[in-house]
């Protein structure tokens, strides 16, 4: 008789606050909430505010480990001092597959070509736990996935030996689960399968500008270039210095802060020369790095069709829509 | 893992006016000396610091010295923006900071065995000069080298106490838009100067660099001697905050020129969108 289940550790619905609150201990938690009617990452100061079974959250969990803002070094006549990053571990809970393959990705982005060291103080501190309706088969990263099986429980994925190790705690038990379809997620599904194929994606975006698609002067114009499509983004990682200095001269601080190259100035010399002198260039510039150079650095669109960049713009660019018209114009432009 | 944010302190030894608006400044490591590459070199030819004033910031700056030279390096520094005017400000002795070196820099190897041609012009002179520093103490291992340098006027011509030493090696061809009423030298464009290079453009490579004169020195000179664009070098000018491939600011294409840059050959990136 063939055998189409396998005892698999399970947690159940119910028990996840204990779970966290027991984690609490070594930890600092960070799981999704719910703020003025949108959820958040935030600190988990009350475990039973958990919020589990969202669509998105706001901003991506990348926050946590690149910062909107973060001191770089302070320098007095002394010399020159890092600051030391010594707060508690962290635990990021609550994750879905699409954010778990968004740092899978700053992971590598982060480690290339030399490894960032401020990303890496927070991120080796780090564990990230997913929960997700889906079904998973092929992990995206992360130590340990919760996957739903029904409104009580959860399979747990351990895919570290950290994920082993909290799957080891009490409130996990071994249970005899039966094949399971998920829910898809269902936000930006055509945009996910094109994902699939990112060879086509960066041809097409490279094609489109070449060729002069309209879409490009279009959307220079509808772009308003407030920089929210990457602030939202969970794999956008461009940034700029500011210095400044203590009022009495004393020492100096250099810190890096997000920056959007859909803003004005973004490459722009001094002096004057401007590199992405209009709205269209910086817009275009910003599918290129995704969909074009950040596949030929690393053999995939940085992309992972989270949805945010769309519900968020305040344009209301449909950037999915957007981005299958060009895929269409260019296998029916060059079969 | 290394803070490479973190620059190190370095101390200005020697500031030279050069023009009006553009010096050199020489500064030295606060500690030791400039570490050398496996080739003997503190830098390649044609690669950049991020030198700047704490407070202030930092701007990616091409290295002028003599590669060979470990206890100093020297910079030119036109004065454009925050940080270069702050550079300005500094006095023989103050301290400022070094990041790098940074960036690819010319394929110096590449180079050996064949005859050379640099066009430059105004401020441009920086990579270059280090280029003709390498190949001066190597000069056997090269064939004919050419030095193209033309400015608006006499006064413009950086570095001329160089420019006699370097002649004792290499053929320079200068040339003025204004000549001064003491002028002997050449009158006009870079290009008229042509006829009087020699070179088997088979077996020789060409390097650009300078504020406006690229597109010209190319239609013009480079391609008219039949230099090939996969042998003609340029160094590209980007906005850089990390230098080191992280914060997007410097891209072209599909490169950064912070690290894949900033120097490449024409035929890379003379299809770029950007």
């Amino acid at each position: 008789m063939i055998k189409n289940y396998k005892m698999e550790p399970v947690i159940e619905r119910n028990s996840i606050p204990s779970l966290l609150k027991i984690l609490s201990s070594d930890y600092s938690i960070i799981a999704p909430q719910e703020r003025n009617g949108e959820v958040v990452f935030d600190d988990l100061k009350d475990p039973e505010c958990l919020v589990l079974g969202y669509k998105v959250t706001i901003l991506p969990p990348k926050k946590y480990l690149f910062p909107p803002e973060e001191i770089l070094f302070t320098y007095s006549g002394k010399g020159v001092r890092t600051p030391s990053i010594t707060s508690k571990k962290l635990l990021i809970f609550g994750l879905s597959l699409r954010d778990l393959e968004a740092i899978t990705q700053l992971d590598e982005i982060m480690s290339t070509p030399h490894p960032d060291y401020f990303y890496w103080k927070r991120r080796s501190r780090s564990i990230l736990v997913g929960v997700t309706d889906e079904s998973v088969h092929a992990p995206p990263g992360g130590d340990l996935i919760l996957e739903r099986m029904d409104d009580e429980l959860y399979r747990a994925i351990p895919l570290t030996q950290a994920g082993k190790k909290i799957v080891k705690g009490r409130f996990f038990k071994k249970q005899d689960i039966l094949p399971h379809k998920g829910e898809g997620n269902q936000v930006m599904e055509e945009l996910r399968k094109l994902l699939l194929d990112p060879e086509t994606l960066a041809e097409a975006v490279k094609w489109s500008r070449a060729e002069g698609h309209p879409v490009w002067e279009e959307l220079g114009k509808r772009c308003i270039g407030c920089g929210i499509c990457t602030y939202v983004c969970p794999i956008c990682h461009c940034f700029s210095m500011e210095n400044s200095v203590s009022l009495d001269g004393s020492t100096c601080t250099r810190c890096r802060k997000w920056d959007a190259c859909t803003l004005p100035g973004f490459a722009r010399i001094a002096g004057g020369y401007d590199h992405h002198p209009s709205q269209k260039k910086r817009y275009y510039n910003w599918y290129y790095h995704k969909f074009v150079r950040g596949y030929k650095e690393y053999g995939k669109s940085q992309c992972v069709a989270c949805g945010r960049c769309q519900t968020y713009c305040p344009a209301r660019i449909d950037i999915e829509k957007e981005l299958l018209g060009i895929v269409k114009d260019y296998r029916e432009a060059c079969g | 893992m290394k803070n490479l944010y973190a620059p190190i302190r370095a101390r200005v030894t020697r500031i030279e006016e050069l023009s009006e608006n553009v010096r050199l400044f020489r500064f030295k490591k606060d500690r030791g000396r400039f570490a050398k590459n496996h080739g003997g070199l503190t830098f390649i030819p044609g690669q950049f610091v991020m030198a700047g004033v704490w407070g202030y910031g930092e701007s990616p700056i091409g290295i002028l010295s003599s590669p060979y030279e470990d206890s100093f390096m020297e910079i030119l520094v036109r004065k454009v923006g925050v940080v270069t005017n702050a550079l300005h400000r500094l006095n023989v002795g103050d301290e400022m900071t070094i990041r790098g070196p940074y960036g690819n820099g010319f394929p110096i190897s590449s180079f050996e065995g064949k005859d050379v041609v640099m066009v430059s012009g105004g401020c441009g002179i920086p990579p270059i000069a280090a280029l003709i520093e390498y190949i001066i103490q190597k000069r056997e291992r090269f064939g004919r080298v050419y030095l193209l340098y033309g400015a608006a006027t006499p006064e413009d011509i950086l570095a001329r106490k160089r420019l006699d030493t370097w002649g004792r090696h290499i053929n320079i061809l200068l040339t003025v838009d204004h000549p001064s009423p003491e002028w002997k030298g050449h009158v006009g464009l870079v290009s008229e100067m042509v006829k009087d290079i020699e070179i088997n453009p088979l077996n020789a490579v060409a390097t650009m660099c300078g504020p406006g004169p690229m597109m010209t020195a190319l239609e013009r000179i480079l391609r008219p001697l039949g230099i090939s664009d996969r042998r003609i070098y340029v160094s590209l000018e980007r906005k850089m905050q990390c230098g080191i491939g992280k914060c997007q600011h410097c891209v072209t294409g599909d490169s950064y020129v912070c690290i894949d840059g900033p120097v490449y050959n024409f035929d890379e990136i003379d299809k770029n969108w950007d």
